[in-house]
């Protein structure tokens, strides 16, 4: 179908022209303005630490050291063996700290518990403590994030 | 159709509250004349156009910038290696701040010889007078905030300069500086300076300066003026915007390019107690005083040579401000003078740039 | 006519005024870079001026095609706006909007 007249008049045309060849131009300098207000944090990939630091922790207690800029724990359990969490707490991102005496994580900005395994028993915490995978190899305690090789 | 109905009931409820249409109207019939001089009219928009890029960019550093002793020059140099487009960003606020100065300058001489600040406008070169101050100030405070060695020199021999003022000039330079020399306490003053001070200085003296030039008009030069014919003019909206909008797109293309070809660099972190490094130089629009300050004998008429220039530069300057009433008037041979004042400015300006430069 | 050629030599004047301004610049920049590269032993000694450039060869690629680009949105869209002002001028001089509010 052809039509006789033209939608558009020669104005609203032009317009439409102008202000997308504009918009398109605004776009591409923002994109620079968005990357450099939005840098990449990127957590890391592993971290690696002397095992000797960690070798003399009392069983049932908790080292920290740092992930990334968070704080993460080397918890020492009672059989021995070592387990790594990220210590924030998974409500409204507070550092946690751990109670020997109860065995538990305790966050203190909205009082929210977890158990000596990192799950979330009382109060707003929505999900168990993040885990980390730690391995030891010889003289080094290797903490690496899950899913990474 | 319904929804230009609700676009013109919105309209008109803010319109209500905040009386947009006044303001919508003065822009309607505001007229730009057109004569051979025209060209200057836009010099003020590209001011305000690299003020506000200066604005944006500035924003977006101080996210990132430390403005302490031990810092400063660390955070500039994480700025242009570790965040991502970070060293265009500084060069463009770099590169503005050039920009904007350079038409500062040729607004500042423009007026000076089409003689736009005859009455009524008096008022609108003295509020220019102060925001050509404070822009400097801006470039004086801002080139300190790298902390490199250069910058660090710049501002040892800027900021001793009022020392030479007989009897206030000791308070002015330990004002500027805060105590007897130049620390890492000036370095966190300048930048309280550049980033909370000069800013509500420099927005109150626009307010004023932006609204006289709207209540009095565009100015004719004296030439067009005493024609007595009918000038032709243009409306503001949407011809003469229309016109500024193609400067403006010239100008951001040249300074984007010029930005990201030739970024400044950093130098290493100053040194408070290293000697001043060879070939140290302020930013080019303060060549012209350096250069006087270089030649001047140390003594002239038994006063020193710096208090001398000092007092002959702040003579100069209470002419400058005072300018639109000493030239009273303008058609006759004192204005003329006035105006063949403005070309010897410009000679001398450049003359001595060029010869620092040598 | 004359006038038009007469606008265009002023408009090209004063951007050539412009850029040699600041091509004044850049050879005060070059020679400073010429000077210090002879001193390249002392600034390899120092090793701390920051001169920045692309990171990598995909962020000067991405540069490039941003220049490029970003002349052409402006030559097209300078292009428009004459467009629209020569509509703008001819509805004032024939005093469209005047005439329209009698």
């Amino acid at each position: 179908m052809k039509l006789k007249y033209s939608l558009f008049t020669r104005r609203q045309f032009l317009n439409g022209l102008f202000g997308g060849w504009l918009g398109a131009l605004m776009v591409s300098f923002l994109y620079p303005v968005i990357k450099f207000v939005f840098p990449p944090t990127r957590e890391p990939d592993q971290v690696i630490l002397p095992f000797l630091d960690f070798k003399d922790m009392k069983p049932n207690s908790v080292k920290v050291f740092s992930w990334g800029s968070k704080p993460g724990f080397v918890k020492k359990n009672k059989n021995g063996s070592y387990w790594a969490f990220v210590a924030v707490c998974t409500h409204l991102d507070c550092n946690v700290t751990y109670i020997p005496e109860q065995r538990k994580f305790f966050c203190a900005c909205h009082d929210g518990w977890y158990d000596e395994n990192g799950t979330n028993i009382g109060g707003p915490p929505p999900r168990p403590l993040r885990r980390l995978i730690l391995i030891i190899e010889g003289e080094d305690l290797i903490i690496k994030r899950e899913g990474v090789k | 159709m319904n929804l230009l109905g609700k676009k013109k009931r919105a309209q008109s409820w803010f319109d209500e509250r905040f009386g947009i249409s006044g303001i919508v109207k003065f822009l309607r019939e505001k007229k730009i004349p057109q004569h051979k001089h025209s060209l200057w009219y836009y010099t003020g928009s590209a001011i305000m156009l690299f003020f506000v890029i200066q604005v944006i960019t500035g924003f977006m550093l101080v996210f990132y910038y430390n403005p302490t002793l031990a810092e400063a020059n660390k955070s500039v140099g994480r700025i242009m290696t570790e965040i991502p487009m970070g060293w265009i960003i500084r060069s463009i606020h770099s590169w503005s701040s050039s920009f904007m100065i350079a038409f500062v300058f040729i607004h500042l001489l423009s007026i000076w010889i089409t003689k736009a600040y005859r009455k009524p406008r008096e008022l609108t070169w003295m509020s220019g007078v102060f925001l050509l101050c404070v822009t400097l100030a801006f470039g004086f405070t801002g080139y300190l905030l790298p902390w490199d060695d250069l910058s660090l020199s710049a501002t040892k021999v800027g900021t001793d300069i009022p020392r030479s003022i007989p009897i206030v000039g000791v308070w002015v330079t330990k004002l500027l500086r805060g105590g007897e020399d130049v620390t890492g306490d000036t370095l966190t003053r300048f930048f309280g300076f550049h980033v909370c001070i000069l800013p509500v200085f420099i927005f109150i003296l626009l307010a004023v300066h932006v609204y006289l030039i709207q209540k009095q008009g565009m100015s004719l030069p004296l030439a067009v003026e005493s024609k007595k014919e009918k000038i032709q003019e243009l409306p503001f909206w949407p011809n003469f915007v229309y016109r500024e909008s193609v400067v403006w797109l010239i100008l951001l293309g040249i300074l984007f390019t010029v930005a990201i070809f030739l970024p400044p660099s950093l130098d290493k972190s100053a040194d408070l107690m290293a000697p001043a490094p060879e070939g140290i130089r302020p930013e080019w629009y303060f060549l012209f005083l350096f250069q006087a300050l270089k030649i001047f004998p140390a003594k002239i008429l038994f006063i020193n040579g710096d208090t001398f220039i000092v007092i002959l530069i702040l003579v100069e300057f209470l002419l400058f401000f005072f300018l639109p009433f000493l030239d009273n008037k303008p058609a006759e041979m004192k204005g003329k003078f006035i105006t063949f004042l403005a070309y010897v400015t410009i000679v001398y300006a450049v003359v001595m740039t060029v010869w620092s430069l040598l | 006519m004359m006038w038009k050629m007469k606008r265009l030599l002023v408009f090209s004047l004063l951007i050539f005024l412009l850029f040699s301004f600041f091509l004044l610049k850049l050879n005060f920049a070059q020679e400073v870079m010429e000077e210090e590269q002879n001193k390249i032993t002392q600034a390899e000694e120092n090793a701390e001026k920051i001169v920045p450039s692309p990171k990598d060869i995909k962020e000067s690629i991405g540069i490039y095609v941003f220049v490029v680009w970003m002349w052409i949105a402006i030559i097209v869209l300078i292009y428009i706006l004459r467009l629209k002002i020569k509509e703008v001028d001819r509805l004032f001089y024939i005093r469209f909007f005047s005439a329209k509010k009698k």
